[in-house]
């Protein structure tokens, strides 16, 4: 199982880089990661309302919601929603917020 | 010019077996030259430490070495172990008379080989040949199981079995998409996408080897959460109760969508994909069943509202499971019948292989989508204007539901009734390309094999669907219809793998969408170009 260190701590990730004990998730660890994800500079208020609504809505439904839905739910466009998270949010959001790789025929 | 590795070959060395060089693709048309001296990027060394080599640069499952001799020697032993299974009686209760009569009748006359895309497309990789893994296979079968075979292997063609050998056709087998397009062109019936499908069998059930997305992603979450893409009951309603919302918002047309409703004619069975990646193929389907008048339901049953069955690809064991689920489901709901949304593998899966697992009172009437939707139609119960799809469109043909099945008119009389601008591709039906996803591999991206993928076994698919539209200005938007959620993945990511949106203008959606889209008294178009709805 591949790791990564970040900012001190030793973290299992799977071959894309997805953390794989979601529990062990924590702020360093998303704003450590963050520049991978091409995102320049700390997180943003708009950064973390994002990644605490994934983070939520996994805790309750076992998934990551569908994009459009992560959209309205926060009161923004595709547009933002790329402007934040420039790799994408299957890609970029979901990997900052601890969430595992989607999974299924998506 | 390259050594021509033959299927002795496998068990020695322990170095890649193909490499695919600049230029060895097939080349591509105009606006696309700059992707026709690709290779694929090599694997990062930290994401293969400790696992077997692989034969091609790419890797779909990345076995782990074995630690040491004993263990290795074990694993030889469990695979002749499965491998003897796979031809009695009792262990093979799906595929036996098929897979004894392609190890027996193989005349190696190439006719399989010059059907199959991957092997044309990838430069003729002497790997990826149809027969070479089949030929690897029938050399162990011969020599390991037939009585005096070590004997004959002499002159029959010989293979020394070791662990790399094994775990080499482990690998092979996913190099193949199951399409079947070699067996539909055998002279005598050979079957080398089933030969594939065997090998896959033998390491999933005798030795716990599959891709993680099949398997421990897979059918094992589908079987626990309920939807191998994680969804459970919860986040499904949750999912569909959105989409009702948005259908509301980009159609103007109110639906609701009934869960559970007990004798109800129709269950309904979407891939749960199209509920996360597309929702408007779930919204379509409401929408029409709702204005024919149907009496249909979802499940909300755990498994019952995700119809994939990705056991069909690997491991008879996890299918039966899945597929008596999905039958048992029906039967509490006292449905009349089961219908497959736009979802290949779960036709073949449902409809036609669990045919003999499914009896008694589990043998539900099942049927295509395309079947209803085609009822729907001819039943003149709604009106369509063909005029509001008026831009190109083609057909993708899902082998599962075409050439597995053989439906294949259906499809094509409803476009006749809505798209006026359809073209064939070439060639199409029952001798249709596959769109290089099938069997699984739309949704396998580990590694590089997403890459691997994008270039080789979906090239075929590509090419047609340029060619189908090589008469149209590139800025004109075109659409490719493909009624099946893995097809759609697998074109999805060709087209953004391609840059096909900004160099084509190249779209993609389901069967359902362009009904809607053209029936009458809808207030908004449900297909858009980007932001650019369909009609105004």
């Amino acid at each position: 199982m591949p790791q990564i260190e970040l900012a001190g701590k030793i973290y299992e990730v799977d071959e894309d880089g997805f953390l794989q004990e979601l529990d062990k998730w924590n702020e360093e660890f998303a704003q450590a990661y963050a520049h991978t994800e091409d995102i320049e500079g700390p997180l943003t208020e708009e950064h973390w309302k994002i990644i605490n609504y994934l983070r939520d809505y996994f805790a309750k439904f076992g998934i990551a919601p569908m994009v459009r839905k992560v959209c309205k739910d926060n009161g923004i466009d595709m547009k933002k929603l790329y402007e934040l998270f420039p790799t994408g949010p299957a890609k970029g959001a979901c990997k900052l917020a601890g969430l595992s790789k989607p999974t299924g025929c998506v | 010019m390259k050594d021509r590795i033959t299927p002795a070959d496998i068990s020695r060395g322990s170095a890649g077996l193909c490499r695919i060089e600049p230029g060895d693709l097939a080349p591509l048309p105009p606006p696309y030259e700059d992707f026709n001296e690709a290779v694929l990027k090599p694997l990062a060394a930290e994401k293969i430490k400790g696992l077997e080599t692989s034969p091609d640069d790419t890797l779909a499952i990345g076995i782990a070495e074995p630690a040491n001799k004993q263990e290795e020697e074990e694993l030889v032993r469990r695979f002749l172990a499965g491998l003897k299974k796979l031809f009695e009686k009792e262990n093979n209760w799906t595929f036996l008379q098929p897979l004894l009569l392609s190890m027996e009748h193989c005349a190696r006359c190439q006719t399989c080989s010059e059907a199959c895309p991957v092997f044309e497309m990838s430069g003729r990789q002497e790997i990826y040949r149809p027969i070479f893994r089949s030929e690897v296979l029938r050399r162990i079968y011969k020599k390991y199981l037939k009585p005096g075979g070590r004997i004959t292997a002499k002159w029959t063609g010989d293979i020394d079995l070791n662990w790399k050998a094994i775990a080499r056709l482990a690998e092979l087998s996913y190099r193949c998409s199951l399409c079947r397009r070699c067996a539909s062109v055998c002279p005598i019936g050979v079957d080398n996408g089933l030969i594939a499908h065997e090998i896959r069998k033998l390491f999933s059930q005798e030795m716990g080897i599959a891709p993680k997305e099949l398997h421990e992603k897979g059918t094992v979450l589908h079987l626990r959460a309920g939807s191998s893409t994680g969804m459970n009951p919860l986040a499904a309603k949750d999912s569909v109760e959105f989409i009702q919302e948005e259908m509301e918002e980009i159609t103007g047309c109110k639906v609701e969508i009934p869960w559970d409703v007990q004798g109800a004619d129709i269950l309904l069975l979407h891939n749960a994909g199209e509920m996360l990646a597309w929702p408007e193929n779930v919204g379509a389907f409401a929408i029409l069943f709702q204005a024919a008048g149907l009496s249909w339901t979802l499940s909300s049953e755990a498994a019952g509202y995700d119809a994939v069955n990705y056991g069909l690809w690997y491991d008879d064991v996890q299918f039966a499971r899945v597929a008596v689920k999905h039958a048992d489901i029906a039967r509490r709901l006292k449905v009349k019948k089961i219908v497959l949304g736009e979802c290949g593998h779960a036709h073949k899966a449902l409809t036609v292989v669990a045919d003999r697992l499914l009896t008694g009172d589990l043998n539900i009437p099942r049927e295509s989508a395309l079947v209803t939707l085609e009822d729907i139609v001819m039943s003149g119960k709604l009106t369509f204007n063909p005029q509001k799809n008026d831009f190109p469109v083609t057909l993708h043909d899902p082998c599962n539901v075409v050439r597995s099945m053989g439906i294949v008119a259906p499809q094509r009389r409803i476009l006749g009734k809505i798209a006026p601008r359809f073209r064939e591709m070439t060639p199409h039906g029952v001798n249709n390309y596959c769109c290089g996803g099938g069997s699984g591999f739309a949704i396998m991206s580990g590694y590089n094999f997403a890459e691997w993928r994008n270039l080789v076994s979906s090239r075929k698919k590509f090419l047609q669907i340029l060619q189908a539209f090589e008469s149209e200005p590139a800025e004109t938007p075109k659409y490719v219809c493909a009624p099946c959620s893995n097809c759609k993945g697998a074109i999805r990511d060709m087209i953004a793998y391609y840059h096909a949106e900004e160099r084509s203008h190249l779209y993609y959606g389901g069967l359902v969408e362009l009904m809607v889209n053209a029936l009458e008294g809808m207030k908004k178009p449900i297909i858009h170009f980007g932001e650019e709805p369909s009609w105004k």
